[in-house]
């Protein structure tokens, strides 16, 4: 049944009070993460670690708590520092995306 | 005073002026060049996108390619750029790691080095000041827009100071997002930019800004500014990231 999956491309920006924009493109397939970007005009050292967010945050449900936590994970990681912009900024920017039809 | 090698306004393509900030990260790395203040101009004009961005998503790429204007992804974050040739003056400021120009905190850091241009605006009558997190502001418009990164063993930062500014023509090459906008509670998109000409309603050369902004950044960072050029290296690794990166559409378009 496989073939017969929708995928649906949704898109968001927010843009963070007193910081830069943040825009989420998700590709959401049975209820669950299955590709998202996050663009935007903030910055984060080193720059590479948006690429681990990224795939961490596949599988996820639309859950904003798991997923700042998870993006929150990321970071600490690899002691990086996001600029402009928060965890919790870029979950709630993903839930907008994911809301969004 | 600690000096610092200084290479004075260059006109290179956006290919070769990203790359050369690069190539001086690399040799800077290796120890083989001291800490570097570079100017710089873009011919043919350019817009550069934060390295975060999308580039269909920033810029009207069709609209670019009919006017022969390049655009490119910098590795550093932060927004889209439109670098006019006649309209404005590139600086890169590049330092080890650890420089006491390159604190561990990086607002600190871009309030530091945005102090070159707080400076150098001092030198042509207008009171310019640090507007956090990245821009230079003049009467709480945004006169100059700066980035950060830190790789290669070194802190980056390179930045524009608008001469001149055309309007209609940077919101026909930007997409600018609605939420941007309504966010600074400024119906007009023209008050929220500005040009060192239009402050002083006069036409500022850009030898006199070229000028300002040695002096600026020497007086502010307090360093001996030492004419120099790229070493043969440098040129080499430039012009392969050139090739190899900067041109090409698997880098420009990869967000």
């Amino acid at each position: 049944m496989e073939l017969l999956e929708v995928i649906q491309m949704r898109e968001a920006n927010y843009k963070v009070p007193d910081g830069k924009l943040v825009k989420v493109k998700l590709e959401v397939a049975s209820g669950r993460i299955a590709k998202v970007k996050i663009l935007g005009d903030f910055f984060l050292h080193p720059e590479e670690t948006i690429f681990e967010i990224e795939e961490s945050l596949i599988g996820h449900a639309g859950d904003i708590d798991s997923i700042k936590r998870s993006i929150a994970q990321k970071l600490a990681d690899v002691d990086a520092t996001l600029i402009g912009a928060t965890a919790a900024d870029i979950a709630k920017a993903i839930m907008l995306a994911w809301e969004a039809k | 005073m600690e000096e610092f090698r200084f290479i004075d306004l260059e006109i290179n393509t956006a290919f070769e002026n990203m790359a050369i900030d690069e190539a001086v990260m690399l040799a800077m790395h290796r120890d083989d060049v001291p800490p570097t203040l570079r100017l710089y101009r873009w011919n043919p004009s350019a817009v550069s996108i934060g390295t975060f961005q999308g580039m269909t998503d920033e810029v009207d790429v069709e609209f670019c390619k009919g006017r022969g204007i390049d655009f490119i992804r910098r590795i550093t974050g932060g927004g889209a750029v439109y670098h006019d040739f006649e309209g404005e003056v590139t600086y890169s400021i590049i330092m080890p790691k650890g420089h006491r120009l390159a604190p561990a905190d990086i607002l600190e850091s871009y309030r530091l080095l945005c102090g070159g241009i707080v400076k150098a605006l001092g030198h042509l009558g207008i009171q310019g000041e640090f507007k956090p997190i990245n821009d230079v502001n003049v009467g709480g418009r945004k006169i100059s827009g700066n980035a950060m990164t830190r790789r290669h063993g070194c802190v980056l930062q390179h930045g524009t100071t608008l001469l001149d500014l055309d309007v209609n023509l940077m919101f026909s090459i930007l997409k600018v997002p609605q939420e941007k906008i309504s966010d600074k509670m400024i119906a007009d998109v023209r008050q929220r930019v500005t040009s060192i000409r239009e402050i002083l309603g006069r036409h500022v050369t850009i030898n006199e800004l070229q000028d300002a902004l040695k002096q600026g950044f020497s007086e502010a960072l307090g360093i001996d500014l030492i004419p120099g050029s790229l070493s043969k290296n440098e040129r080499s690794t430039a012009s392969t990231l050139a090739q190899e990166k900067y041109s090409t559409p698997e880098w420009n378009f990869s967000r």
